[in-house]
């Protein structure tokens, strides 16, 4: 039963064809689909599928050695990150990437970091145009803060942070980029069912409230069927189904992925 | 009292100028985690190369080195070019990425013109340190390209073997093209000692011109720095990098630039530590071993911390100085015989090694809690 009908008509980004080795180990082969704007798309598979080596192509921390991406229009085989970053693609890590020394508010504060733009001379004297631009941003951060519901831990350095915590506030992270495409690797991976359901929430709400098109790898089906308008199955680097949440669950090739065939 | 003053002030004095060291080593370590033991030999370099413009003695080959900078900037402007597929076009909010070979290009430019203009005369002190500068910057940009980029996300102790590479290899490269003679440097600081508070004390307090000089220096350019990194968008942008090179680029942070910054950042300091400490002693290949002394300094203040290195460097240079005038006096006094003296050169490993076993992480440092 999938509560949300919705169409996508506008295609955001498209994976054509995408094949990634290490050495002699295939993590994709020929891989191609994709991303509508203001959809959920998920993108499962069981361990070792080439999950997360798609999110690194996608946000250009891998180059594949064939096919090509195209975001919003412009066709490219290879990215830097930071241009990704540059160009509205943010992201969180399966193991939480934050900065461990730093508070939650600086944390999120660096997640605006490529909005600032004021010269280096201002900045250093902290005063004119500067300062305007901080309090600005300060503005949108603490928005943000509110909307993950952890003012509570705003000054507190992150590294101190319980599990759950550390994941929001690395959502917090990528939110304040204000991004077009938002990558989730694993969003509610050791998460107890409360917080889950935390998460379920901020994930859906950003969606609806921003408006930002959402991709995300999870392994708790019942969340994926749950929140996802389309589904990309992988299996051993290969693609094996994509579909709506109800086509994949009748999908034959996914059930044998997941619970194994009878030889 | 005035005497004890005068021991306590000229010891804070030489203070400042480690803290003028460790500073580089700290820069290096906020935004890469990388402990650069190169920091010392960038001190050799900057002075030898700020001496050799302004009192050249093989001119022809500045002549050589600067045209040669210009002609290899150019053709290698143009090799890249033609291997990224012969287009000169600059794809938008690119630009920064081109910004190192067009800073390599420019400074092979007017260090040509300049070195052929400057003849035999040796250049005035306005133009040499901004020539030095350029020289440090290069070196800054030659490193990032050559030896952290193809290093980018290795183990810390994997990039710190790199920098005792760089070490060594900045040591000879140094002396071939510059000399390795003991060459003095004056930059017009007055060496002369002065007596302070003549009315107060007997005699006065005896308190070394230079060291005064050296001091207001380094104060000055650890408020820049300490503003740089705490205010800017920058200095937030390279603690991020210096805790997690990933996250930082996930969020737009272009790594190799950061390092680039950061190390000609590092050139820059030990520019002015060079002339400050050759100054004092003369350009000459010992100044490598400050890096030793910094790393007490680093030890006390804390390997994260620019306050740190500061309050480290004036703890060790005062304390060694007591320590040097005062210990023998009190061993005699407690146990009946004098220590013996030269304990200057071993108090500061003593203090930190009391340190690594008390509070490892320094005076200032960040406690690291890693969770498991």
């Amino acid at each position: 039963m999938t509560l949300r009908v919705r169409s996508f008509p506008e295609v955001l980004l498209s994976v054509e064809n995408i094949s990634l080795a290490f050495g002699g180990v295939k993590a994709l082969t020929d891989i191609s689909f994709d991303i509508r704007k203001g959809e959920i798309r998920a993108i499962i598979g069981p361990n070792g599928a080439g999950k997360s080596s798609m999110l690194n192509c996608i946000n250009g921390f891998y180059h594949p050695q064939q096919g090509s991406i195209t975001y919003k229009g412009v066709r490219r085989s290879q990215m830097k990150p930071h241009e990704a970053a540059e160009q509205g693609i943010a992201r969180t890590f399966q193991n939480i990437a934050l900065f461990k020394g730093m508070s939650t508010l600086d944390n999120i504060m660096t997640g605006r970091n490529l909005r600032m733009k004021t010269g280096l001379l201002w900045q250093a004297l902290h005063l004119g145009p500067a300062r305007r631009e901080e309090i600005e941003h300060r503005r949108e951060v603490e928005r943000i803060i509110d909307f993950l519901d952890i003012q509570h831990i705003r000054k507190t350095p992150v590294g101190r942070l319980p599990y759950g915590l550390q994941k929001r506030v690395e959502l917090g992270r990528a939110l304040a980029a204000g991004p077009e495409l938002l990558l989730l690797d694993e969003p509610m991976a050791g998460m107890n069912i409360e917080e889950k359901q935390d998460m379920c929430r901020f994930v859906l709400d950003v969606n609806d409230e921003f408006g930002t098109t959402i991709c995300l790898i999870e392994h708790d089906m019942g969340v994926v069927m749950d929140i996802s308008d389309r589904v990309v199955v992988l299996d051993y680097g290969k693609k094996i189904g994509d579909g709506v949440p109800d086509e994949i669950k009748k999908n034959e090739a996914v059930i044998s992925a997941y619970l194994g065939v009878s030889h | 009292m005035g005497f004890f003053l005068e021991v306590l002030i000229g010891g804070l004095l030489t203070g400042v100028l480690y803290s003028l060291v460790a500073l580089g080593f700290v820069l290096i370590f906020k935004a890469s985690g990388v402990f650069n033991f190169a920091q010392g030999a960038m001190v050799l370099m900057a002075g030898l190369a700020l001496v050799q413009l302004i009192q050249p003695t093989y001119i022809g080959l500045w002549h050589f080195v600067g045209i040669g900078a210009l002609v290899a900037a150019v053709a290698g402007l143009l090799v890249l070019r033609v291997l990224r597929g012969g287009t000169f076009a600059v794809v938008k909010g690119d630009w920064r990425v081109h910004l190192p070979m067009l800073v390599a290009v420019g400074a092979g430019l007017v260090g040509g013109l300049l070195a052929l203009a400057g003849g035999a005369k040796g250049w005035p002190l306005w133009l040499a340190i901004p020539a030095a500068i350029a020289v440090m910057v290069a070196v800054a940009w030659v490193v990032e390209r050559w030896v952290l980029r193809p290093l980018v996300n290795q183990e810390g102790i994997i990039l710190f073997m790199a920098t005792l590479g760089i070490t060594f290899f900045i040591d000879g490269f140094s002396q071939t093209i510059f000399g390795s003679n003991v060459y003095p440097l004056n930059v017009g600081l007055s060496k002369d000692p002065v007596f302070l508070l003549e009315s107060v004390f007997d005699g006065g307090i005896l308190v070394n011109q230079l060291d005064i000089s050296g001091a207001i220096i380094a104060g000055v350019l650890v408020a820049g720095l300490a503003v740089f990194f705490q205010k800017t968008r920058i200095g937030r942008a390279l603690r991020a990098v210096a805790d997690d090179h990933a996250a930082a680029q996930s969020v737009g942070i272009p790594l190799n630039w950061i390092w680039f910054i950061v190390w000609s950042v590092a050139g820059i300091v030990a520019l002015v530590a060079a002339i400050v400490w050759g100054s004092k002693l003369g350009i000459q290949f010992s100044l490598t071993f400050l890096a030793l002394k910094a790393l007490p300094v680093l030890i006390l203040g804390g390997f994260t911390s620019v306050p740190g290195a500061i309050v480290g460097g004036l703890l060790i240079g005062a304390g060694e100085k007591l320590a040097e005038v005062y210990f023998p006096a009190l061993t005699k006094y407690v146990l009946g015989t004098a220590m013996p003296g030269g304990i200057e050169y071993w108090f500061a490993y003593v203090l930190a090694l009391v340190f690594l076993l008390f509070r490892p992480q320094g005076l200032f440092g960040e406690r690291i809690i890693e969770r498991v």
